[in-house]
């Protein structure tokens, strides 16, 4: 199990993908709270909840890692490669459990890495303009692990639903198209039920207070059970089916 | 132990059946062509025994056990199944040192079986940039990784060049020569007949024939062209063995020997021989003639 883990995150490092995900969430995470940070009203940086939204990692970091939680199963069908892996380790269920906890990991970097970089970056535009901080240490302990957490799940996600739809294009499309449509739909149109959708869970854990939105802990729960849920039926499929 | 055993192997794909009731034992020590034409069940059968593909019905044992219940079965049995099964963006000693991690194998591992398949110079390139003749020789090392007792290989000499076949004729001998097991699948008979010693063919999922290449060569009728300059006493030394020749002055094509025997035959009847050569193209007539009948 450590071995196999081992040779899961040697996958990750030894290509482009990953680091090209890395790059990008990076890029797009700058870009977001310097222009949240430089062009929003000062008047509306204030409040709590405004300043969670610019330190919060929220959309990026979480698309980035469960985009690479899918990319960290599915390429493993693309190229072909599967077929070694499970030559090497014919117990399927070894190799599904490494790389959920390989996304698990991929995600914790991606989360820490964002949250730095917006907390780090949106402080110094705060101070800058002038504008106090408004958030206790206990905010920021909820955003932080909050966030973390956060990713980490979704990496996690990501690999669940991989080896479901095991087809790359369709995977990454599957995880977009939910990400932002389904969620933003029925979150939108009832938020009642579309808060136990796994992206305004998400958002509910880092301590996010948009309206409608659960507690932290209710928002972790119900993430912990989408990832649990996507993990349990791509594994009783990895199992099952046929490697042609 | 035997290296491998099937027992009644059996998939079904709806409504085809791809492999129909397959039995085969295969001996240690024992190189085996598993031949047919494409799309006769043979790659199927292979993932079988690897454990890729679950069998409709049947069994099949590897070293003993089935595949997905040895202890990590790349210590003992090495496979390659597709030859493009690669991360392009991945170096090659990254593809072998990510398989050794799997079974706790040293890096070093990696660039020792690098050296064996001669692609140390490539190592630390991208595999998008391989031939793919450097690809097959890549995933032969990744069989050898763990210094199998046993190799199965799906066609490994599919998109060679003729010094690529060459090159994997060799080695297989050279690994065969210690004893070692090699099961080697092939839709072209020509393609390994230099390197097996015993041939599974089959086709629509079904065994034409389970034989020794010799025993497959005379039972079917191979032909041997041997020129003398005594034909006619030839001839009657022949015909006194219950064999048929047809003559073409100091030329007789003798059909359902082999070189030694006539080399024999013509010995004891004290006639000199100037030319003796097994036809080539007999063993791919007798193939295809073997692969053909039985799907009319």
């Amino acid at each position: 199990m450590i071995a196999q883990l081992k040779s899961e995150l040697l996958k990750v490092r030894s290509t482009r993908t990953t680091v090209g995900l890395f790059a990008g969430m990076v890029g797009l995470t700058v870009l977001i709270v310097l222009l949240t940070g430089l062009l929003t009203h000062p008047d509306d940086l204030v409040s709590k909840h405004d300043q969670r939204g610019l330190f919060a990692p929220s959309a990026v970091a979480l698309i980035f890692s469960g985009l690479a939680g899918v990319l960290l199963i599915t390429s493993e069908y693309r190229y072909g490669t599967i077929r070694p892996t499970f030559l090497f380790t014919p117990r399927r269920g070894n190799v599904l459990s490494a790389k959920l906890i390989a996304g698990l990991l991929t995600g914790l970097v991606f989360g820490a890495v964002s949250l730095s970089l917006a907390i780090g970056i949106g402080s110094l535009i705060l101070s800058a303009r002038g504008i106090p901080s408004t958030l206790s240490g206990s905010d920021f302990a909820v955003l932080i692990f909050g966030g973390l957490a956060g990713t980490a799940l979704r990496g996690a996600f990501g690999v669940g639903l991989g080896a479901i739809l095991r087809n790359q294009v369709a995977a990454v499309i599957a995880l977009l198209a939910w990400d932002f449509v389904v969620n933003t739909l029925v979150f939108g149109l009832a938020p009642s039920v579309g808060r136990y959708m796994p992206t305004p869970a998400a958002d509910a854990l880092m301590g996010l207070k948009t309206p409608h939105l659960l507690s932290p802990g209710a928002g972790g729960v119900v993430l912990l059970a989408w990832t649990a849920a996507l993990a349990l039926i791509g594994l009783a499929l990895t199992l099952r089916r046929d490697v042609t | 132990m035997t290296a491998v055993v099937a027992e009644s192997l059996t998939k079904r794909f709806g409504d085809v059946l791809a492999v129909d009731d397959l039995s085969f034992t295969l001996q240690p020590g024992t190189v085996t062509g598993f031949l047919g034409p494409n799309g006769a069940g043979k790659t199927t059968t292979l993932r079988m025994l690897l454990g890729l593909t679950a069998p409709t019905s049947g069994r099949s044992l590897v070293l003993g056990k089935p595949y997905t219940t040895l202890d990590r079965p790349a210590l003992s049995v090495g496979a390659v199944l597709e030859a493009t099964d690669f991360h392009p963006g991945r170096s090659g000693r990254d593809h072998l040192r990510i398989l050794c991690r799997t079974v706790d194998l040293p890096d070093s591992r990696a660039d020792e079986v690098l050296k064996i398949v001669e692609l140390q110079t490539a190592a630390a390139r991208r595999v998008k940039g391989y031939s793919l003749g450097m690809r097959q020789r890549l995933g032969l090392a990744g069989a050898l990784l763990g210094d199998p007792e046993l190799l199965i290989l799906d066609e490994p000499a599919n998109g060679l060049d003729p010094e690529g076949v060459r090159w994997l004729r060799d080695f297989l001998r050279a690994f065969a020569s210690t004893g070692r097991t090699v099961l080697i699948s092939s839709h072209a008979l020509a393609e390994v007949a230099q390197t097996v010693d015993q041939v599974l063919i089959i086709t629509h999922g079904r065994f034409v024939v389970e034989s020794s290449l010799h025993e497959l060569t005379s039972r079917v009728g191979g032909s041997v062209r041997v020129r003398t300059s005594k034909p006619e006493e030839l001839k009657e030394a022949l015909h006194r063995e219950q064999l048929e020749a047809s003559s073409d002055q100091q030329t007789l094509v003798v059909r359902g020997a082999n070189t030694d025997r006539v080399g024999e035959i013509a010995f004891n009847a004290g006639v000199p021989i100037l030319e003796l050569v097994a036809e080539g193209s007999s063993l791919e007539e007798i193939f295809l003639d073997l692969t053909s009948e039985l799907s009319s």
